[in-house]
């Protein structure tokens, strides 16, 4: 037979390998792993729509609730008449030459209404881009986690403040970078103008990152006082900054660390003081009335358009007061209720005529016949 | 050159009853050439200049004996042995001349006759077109080393070459240029790493890749490097590797092996060196070729003799021309005599039919003309691949934009705040530099261009190409091979096939001829059941044995099956079983037919045929054998009968038959409905008759033919004229049907292709009558279609006929009408010429079938360039042999056929598969999957990448443009390489939106992959856009609800990175159920990889968020997990944001997916729903066997014939009458005539051992 020859062959390639080459019939290589196949149509979605809607709405009003009940005040004091010196704090540090010195303003703010339960103090501060590239790189951590390290190998990223010179020595600066050396420095006092006046008792601790205190910022087994000085925008260094309070000194000082977690966006605020609730007359948080504040007034701001502001403010399990949530689930949870009516009109209008041709569908040959017997069939039409 | 036209005069053989005896040596001719030192040069040059110049037409010529032997040995007694004839050493002596296909007078040349006297002296090997081979003498020879070599990399070339291969690509080139600039202190707003890493774990994976694609290349290779030759070496045989196969080795094959390099025959166990090879992987053809060994090394029959075989063989340096060979054989003592291709066994072919042979090897290697054939494959890219890529520029230049508008609103913010940000620095330092600070912000949106996408789909497409590995449905059983996707970058390919272009033989039919149905007498037999699968009809017996009016006529019939062949008998030593061998499997099965039915052809001698009927013993005297040529259609022999009667029995075409009837038949009507119905069913027909001679006309005859078969003019012509006399009143017997049998399913796949949209073109090497029968059983062609047959012979014919053809179809050009195109290689040249290009084209693409015959490899892959370039349609080439590499090469992609011995095409092939059938799978369901999966793999890596980086680009906004990210560097470094790198790779991998069986079920899924609907321009950038409008909610939203940033009841407050925390835990969220939404069918697999990657994010940031101090890594995100995950507000966030960004994408969908259902949402809602009852219920059993069969019938036999009536619309010209289903395959101008070749055969003798 002419066409009978490959016996041979086929016995050849075969002798050292009697393993088939069958693939296996298992349901992944054969791809047939069973699944999940949900199918999007309007009838299956509109009970979810619905459904995400009615749970959306009424915690967006939950959280607009929440929001609302917050109390907040806020003040700006860019530009507080000095008490000091004749015109405002701002315009005496437009003199460049008084940068460092110190203005003090003295400014009331009244509360309409009791501030109940934790009352928290903060700084707010406007245009200043704590989130710039170049300042938020420029720190040490290893610095401030309180490795000793000599001053050459801080991290570049510092510069400019790194090391000064100063009549031909170096020294490092303690702690360097751009954001160290623009740290904050108002200071605040608040007296109540009850009967009779009482001090607010201010809490400085408590206040930063429990991790950020007690991981990442650490004080070095030496301050290699010889070799590093203060930031030139500082009037002491740092290990000077609390001296009555160890565990606040140094790089654990907490005014530290909350400034050294820049912030995301120019408008940024800062957790200056919890108020101190211990005591009788705040133990449930700032009652109404008027209270004077003593500002410590150092840090220019005018110069970048900025402006600060002192902010009380109480608290709630969402943190500060902040509409925007509430409203983004009203907003988000309105859109699916309108969307499942959309689809519920369309649903009841048109699906009719759907469901109609579904069911020819159903009918036609091309899905429930072997297409082969479809081809006779359109031959006979044909004749 | 001028002689050639003379070459039938001057090769004109003596009549002789030696074969190898006197025989006109072209004098003149060789006179002629002595004038002309050196010998062999001038001739040789000629040719390869001509070659040079005309490559197209010679790659398809073919060889031809120049020399026509008179059939004359009825007159005289043969020889029984050879008495070789030093004086005329030049015997047969083959002429090359392209076969009439291509006759262009100016490729006509031939070999160089070698003269007496000079052959003596050793030629000097001073040439360099030549080669000298020293026989025995391996040594002394320089061989190329007979390796295959498809591996691209060894253990030295990987590391250069895989780097040079990765950053030939744009995305590499860039991402390293991103890595070097991070270096640049100050620039870099991530770290100076953090594209360098994922950049290197890409390129590990994907050398990973490399590796295990390029072992299994070594392993591919080493299976055939490995493959056994036996090599007579030191005076014994030795098996050796065929690696290890030296020029000038002298090797033995055994019938059905593979030669292991291009040898010289030598001798074989066939008289006068014959042997027979089979080809069709290298040139398609189907039947067998002979060849012959030369006569004066045809005695080497045994070890001994070869071992003292002393001399050397001179021949042409390497070539890739299959059909041409010059050589001379310089044995010791002997004059040296010349070999031509007749003499040359390829590599790449088998020898069949023939117990063994002996060889010398001349090519090795690189350079046996298989190899120099093939090219290497070259890198194909597919069609999503360079969407992909002209989108990533468009990218590019986004990013640039981007960067620049960064870079100048820094500028003008620095200028705006350089003087007043006293807490900044710029007084202090230099104004920052416009050059870095666009470095930085193009370090900053560099992964706008999704770093991991090329390695992600590199990898998905290597598992995908696993897969169709894997696949059982694509497993063939008989041959043990499962389907091999040999590159794995073109898998959605497979989904956009518009064209395909298929070999037929060993492609569409597995070359098997079986004897289906007969008509005999009028009856018609093999209808019954049991002849469904082989002739099996006990009517016929019965009618045979009782008497029936017509038992003589069947009787007469089957001896003419039996008698009227040029097969001959080889009967096995131990079993006693006879093996027909014939160069034509046609005639093989109709003896082994006659065999089956109690004739049993079991003897052949020189003079006569031995057959067994019923087991009595009848001898037929063989007195002439009109051979068989495409020109006549029909073989006849002249016997004389055992009663002494003589006899002239005829098998051919029905045209020619029915021509040359007495003029009152019996069954000539009925007989003709049969040749119908059986050529409707697509099977090949042959008409039997027969006429008695008296012994007055034959003897007259006798001398014309004598006469006519020794002219010296127009032999051919006389020959045919003489049969004329005799091949008349012929006496119809009936009819026989063969069938060439299909693979399976055929008919069925190109029903289903089409269906799916898929054309089909048909290119066979076979002949025109092949070539349409084929198309009738395969259903490429039906009786009701009109056939537009072009076979002109010049080109201003063709281009007249195109004109007109053209014209005719009016309207309804460019429209797919039911017309089918047939063409000739021959017309195909000229139509493929400049002018006729288009023409040809549109007649083409409007007709519903094209079939291209004769055509050649080159002709192939030139048809495949064509519709590739003018349509811009996708093409897929399939083929089994070394003849379709060409066009498998050419096309998008490339499908081998596997499993039996061409091994050619699947090693060029992208995708090997056992079976035609398997395109199928391969396509409607591999491809259409790979396809859609993919699509969606690479927008979402572009969506997923763009909407965490636009981010950045917001935040630029508010922080000056400085350049600041909002994430921590690692955790975007990691975003590509860790917590978004599931999802799309579940996609790519798992997700499909119906099952295979519905993809199988519903061709018409397949348009949507093949039309490019889910991955064009317009997709592409709708995605874009929705992963902006993504990134502005993702980041805004956290900011606004941020704002304040007292985020705890204990008044704490966050930092930019808190922010930055929020939003990329709600960008890997949201994409991730952005993947899950984009997915149809959620395995778990899927599931492990969407949840997993959102809960790998979030180990991530427990872990990281503790690592320092103890890894100097990030300090920034210390306390980020407790501060993070104890804030309501990042959970009212993670609840609110995501759901917010997909709502749009999930309404959308769910109102797509109700009220403008495509179809494939269709489909699968409609298997979903079909599902449960396939569970309950039974599956339906399917019967398409049956129904394939009754539509076959149906469709041809029943109105067959009214659908040939020319219908009123198209108005298509009337076609040439064809023959009903004629079609024989047999070599024509073989190296040595049928007629002549059978009677150098006696059965009864016994053949050399060949040791």
């Amino acid at each position: 037979m002419a066409t009978n020859g490959n016996g041979d062959i086929s016995q050849d390639s075969v002798e050292e390998k009697p393993k088939s080459r069958k693939p296996k019939d298992t349901k992944f290589k054969q791809q047939k792993l069973p699944a999940w196949q949900p199918i999007l149509t309007a009838n299956t979605v509109l009970p979810a729509l619905f459904a995400i809607g009615i749970a959306f709405i009424p915690l967006g009003v939950a959280l607009l609730v929440t929001s609302n009940n917050i109390k907040e005040l806020v003040y700006d004091y860019t530009h507080c008449n000095s008490s000091t010196t004749s015109g405002t704090c701002a315009e005496f540090f437009q003199n460049t030459s008084q940068t460092g010195e110190t203005c003090t303003c003295v400014v009331t703010l009244t509360l309409d209404e009791d501030f109940t339960g934790s009352v928290y103090m903060y700084y707010g501060l406007t245009n200043f881009y704590q989130n710039h590239r170049r300042y938020v790189r420029s720190r040490d951590d290893n610095q401030l986690h309180g490795d000793v390290i000599s001053y050459s190998d801080l991290n570049d990223d510092c510069d400019p403040y790194k090391t000064v010179s100063d009549n031909g020595t170096t020294m490092g600066i303690a702690p360097c970078g751009a954001i160290a050396n623009s740290l904050f420095n108002d200071t605040f006092a608040l007296v109540y103008q009850g009967s009779p006046n009482e001090a607010v008792g201010l809490l400085n601790t408590g206040i930063a990152w429990v991790s950020d205190k007690n991981v990442k910022f650490g004080n070095p087994s030496d301050w290699q006082k010889s070799t590093y000085t203060k930031p030139p925008n500082w009037k002491i260094p740092v290990w000077n900054l609390s001296l009555t309070e160890e565990s606040n000194n140094g790089y654990k000082n907490e005014d530290l660390i909350v400034w050294m977690r820049t912030s995301a966006l120019p408008t940024f605020r800062k957790l200056y003081r919890r108020i101190n609730h211990n005591g009788t007359t705040f133990s449930n948080g700032l009652p109404k009335g008027d209270y004077q504040v003593t500002i410590s007034y150092h840090y220019p701001v005018t110069a970048f358009e900025g402006t600060k502001s002192i902010i009380l403010t109480t608290t709630s399990w969402l943190g500060g007061k902040n509409p925007f949530l509430g409203i983004a689930y009203l907003v988000v949870g309105s859109l699916c209720i309108v969307l499942g009516v959309v689809f519920l009109v369309i649903h009841l209008k048109w699906g009719k005529r759907h469901q109609e041709t579904e069911l020819e569908l159903f009918k036609a040959p091309q899905y429930e016949v072997d297409p082969l017997v479809q081809v006779v069939t359109l031959h006979d039409r044909a004749m | 050159m001028a002689e050639g036209q003379d070459k039938t005069d001057l090769s004109v053989r003596v009549p002789d009853n030696e074969r190898s005896g006197t025989s006109v040596d072209r004098l003149d001719l060789a006179a002629s050439a002595t004038t002309a030192p050196p010998a062999i040069s001038p001739s040789l040059n000629t040719a390869t200049s001509v070659t040079a110049v005309n490559l197209g037409q010679v790659e398809s010529a073919r060889t031809r004996s120049g020399l026509i032997h008179a059939d004359d040995n009825s007159l005289r007694p043969v020889a029984t042995h050879v008495v070789p004839n030093v004086s005329h050493p030049v015997d047969a002596i083959p002429l090359i001349e392209e076969e009439m296909i291509l006759p262009n007078p100016l490729v006509k040349y031939e070999y160089r006759p070698m003269e007496d006297g000079q052959g003596s002296e050793a030629p000097e090997p001073h040439h360099q077109s030549q080669q000298v081979i020293y026989i025995n003498a391996p040594e002394r020879n320089h061989s190329e080393i007979n390796i295959t070599c498809t591996s691209k990399y060894n253990f030295l070339t990987f590391l250069p070459k895989f780097l040079f291969e990765q950053f030939r690509k744009y995305a590499n080139i860039f991402f390293l240029f991103i890595s070097l600039i991070q270096q640049i202190p100050n620039v870099s707003p991530t770290g100076r790493y953090t594209t360098a890493f994922p950049l290197l774990l890409i390129l590990m994976v994907s050398a990973l890749k490399e590796i295990i694609e390029d072992f299994k290349r070594h392993r591919a290779d080493d299976e055939i490097n490995n493959r056994k030759a036996h090599v007579h070496r030191g005076d014994k045989w030795v098996t050796v590797k065929w690696v290890d196969v030296v020029a000038g080795d002298l090797v033995k094959i055994c019938n059905g092996g593979f030669f292991p390099a291009d040898l010289i025959l030598l001798s074989s166990s066939e008289p006068q060196a014959m042997c027979y090879v089979e080809t069709s992987n290298l040139d398609g053809e189907t039947n067998l070729k002979l060849r012959q060994g030369h006569r004066v090394t045809k005695d080497l029959l045994r070890g001994e003799e070869l071992a003292s075989l002393r001399g050397m063989v001179e021949c042409e340096a390497p070539n890739r021309h299959l059909y041409e060979f010059v050589g001379n054989i310089h044995l010791e003592g002997q004059s040296a005599v010349p070999l031509g291709p007749n003499q040359l066994l390829l590599r790449g072919a088998m020898l069949r039919n023939t117990g063994w042979v002996f060889g010398i090897v001349v090519y090795t290697g690189l350079h046996t003309k298989l190899m120099l054939n093939s090219t290497s494959t070259p890198l194909k890219r597919s069609n999503v691949e360079k969407l992909t890529n002209t989108q990533i520029l468009l990218l590019f230049v986004l990013l640039v934009v981007l960067s620049l508008v960064c870079a100048v609103a820094n500028s003008v913010w620095s200028g705006r705040h350089a003087h007043n940000d006293w807490y900044l620095f710029f007084d202090v330092e230099a104004e920052s530099n416009f050059g870095l600070t666009l470095l930085t912000f193009i370090i900053l949106y560099n992964n706008l261009i999704p770093i991991s996408l090329q390695v992600t789909l590199e990898v998905v497409k290597f598992i995908q190409a696993i897969f169709i590995n894997w696949d059982l449905d694509m497993y063939y059983a008989p041959t043990d091979t499962a389907a091999m996707a040999r590159t794995s970058n073109l898998n959605e390919e497979l989904g956009q096939i518009e064209y395909i272009f298929s070999d037929k033989t060993g492609t569409l039919t597995q070359n098997i001829m079986d004897f289906r149905k007969c008509s005999i007498a009028g009856i018609c037999y093999g209808n019954n059941e049991e002849s469904k699968d082989a002739f099996n009809d006990p009517t016929m017996m019965y009618n045979l044995h009782s008497q029936h009016v017509t038992a003589d006529t069947i009787r007469e019939f089957m001896v003419l099956l039996a008698v009227c062949h040029t097969v001959v008998p080889e009967i096995h030593h131990d079993t006693g079983e006879i093996v027909y061998l014939s160069s034509s499997p046609d005639e093989a099965a109709l003896v082994q037919a006659a065999r089956q039915l109690g004739f049993v052809f079991t003897t052949r001698t020189p003079e006569t045929v031995e057959i067994e009927v019923f087991g009595k013993k009848e001898v037929y005297e063989i007195l002439n054998v009109i051979e068989f040529s495409s020109d006549r259609k029909r073989m006849s022999v002249v016997v004389r009968c055992p009663d002494g009667k003589i006899k002239l029995y005829v098998k051919g075409a029905d045209s020619v038959v029915y021509e040359r009837l007495e003029e009152t038949q019996l069954y000539s009507d009925i007989t003709l409905q049969h040749l119908e119905e059986f050529a409707s069913l697509g099977l090949r027909t042959l008409c039997i008759a027969k006429v008695d001679i008296p012994e007055d006309v034959y003897e007259e005859w006798k001398h014309t033919y004598y006469k006519a078969s020794t002219s010296i003019h127009d032999r051919e012509k006389k020959i045919e004229e003489a049969a004329e006399l005799i091949e008349r009143n012929l006496v119809l017997l009936g009819a026989t049907a063969i069938e060439d049998k299909l693979q399976d399913g055929v008919p069925e796949t190109i029903l289903k292709l089409s269906m799916a949209d898929i054309k089909l073109w048909v290119l066979t090497g076979d002949k025109q009558e092949t070539a349409i029968n084929i198309g009738y059983s395969c259903q490429l062609l039906t009786q009701n279609m009109e056939l537009i047959i072009l076979n002109e012979r010049s080109l201003d014919e063709t281009r007249e006929a195109l004109v007109k053809r053209k014209a005719d179809f009016g309207d309804a050009l460019g429209k797919v009408n039911d017309v089918g195109l047939i063409i000739d290689g021959e017309a195909l040249r000229h139509a493929l010429s400049c002018d006729c290009r288009k023409d040809f084209l549109d007649i083409a693409l409007s007709c519903k079938s094209v079939i291209c015959c004769r055509v050649s490899p080159l002709q192939k892959a030139e048809i495949v360039d064509l519709v590739k370039n003018a349509q811009k349609a996708i093409t897929l080439a399939i083929g089994d042999g070394a003849n379709d590499v060409g066009m498998i090469q050419a096309a998008h992609v490339g499908v081998g056929i596997s499993g039996l011995e061409g091994l050619q095409a699947a090693h060029s092939s992208d995708y090997a598969i056992g079976q035609f059938r398997f395109l199928q799978k391969l396509l409607l369901v591999h491809g259409a999957w790979s396809y859609s999966r993919l699509s969606k793999l690479i927008l979402y890596s572009f969506y997923k990448n763009i909407c965490l980086y636009v981010i950045e680009f917001w935040f630029q906004i508010v922080n000056g443009f400085s350049g600041q990210i909002l994430f921590e560097r690692w955790s975007i470094s990691l975003y590509n390489v860790i917590f978004t790198v599931a999802p799309p790779l579940a996609m790519g991998l798992f997700d499909r939106f119906c099952s295979a069986e519905t993809m199988m079920k519903n061709p018409a899924l397949y348009k949507d992959s093949q039309k490019g609907r889910l991955f064009n321009v317009k997709v592409f950038w709708v995605w874009i856009g929705n992963s902006i409008i993504h990134s502005i909610l993702l980041f805004w939203m956290p900011m606004l609800m941020l704002t304040q940033d007292v985020a705890f009841s204990s008044g704490l407050v966050g930092d930019y990175l808190f922010l930055g925390n929020f939003v990329y835990t709600y960008v890997v969220v949201t994409v991730c159920l952005k993947a899950g939404l984009e997915t149809n069918a959620w395995t778990w697999l899927t599931h492990l990889a969407i949840w997993g990657s959102i809960v790998s994010w979030f180990l991530f940031l427990v872990v990281y968020s503790n690592v320092y101090p103890l890894v100097r890594l990030s300090p920034e995100m210390v306390g980020m997990d407790r501060y993070m995950l104890g804030c309501w507000l990042f959970w009212l966030g993670l609840l609110l944001i995501p759901s917010a960004c997909l709502l749009r994408d999930f309404s959308w969908k769910v109102f797509k997916g109700t009220y403008f259902k495509s179809t494939r949402q269709r489909v699968q809602e409609v298997e979903l729903a079909k599902k449960e009852s396939v569970i309950n219920g039974s599956p339906r059993k399917k019967s398409s066997r049956l129904i394939t069969e009754r539509a076959r019938l149906l469709s041809s036999t029943l109105f067959g014939r009214a659908g040939r009536v020319p219908s009123s619309s198209p108005p298509v010209p009337p076609s040439p009458e064809i023959p009903h289903g004629y079609a024989f395959s047999q070599e024509e101008f073989g190296a040595v005539p049928q007629a002549e070749y059978i009677r150098a055969y006696d059965t009864n003798k016994d053949k050399p051992e060949g040791l």
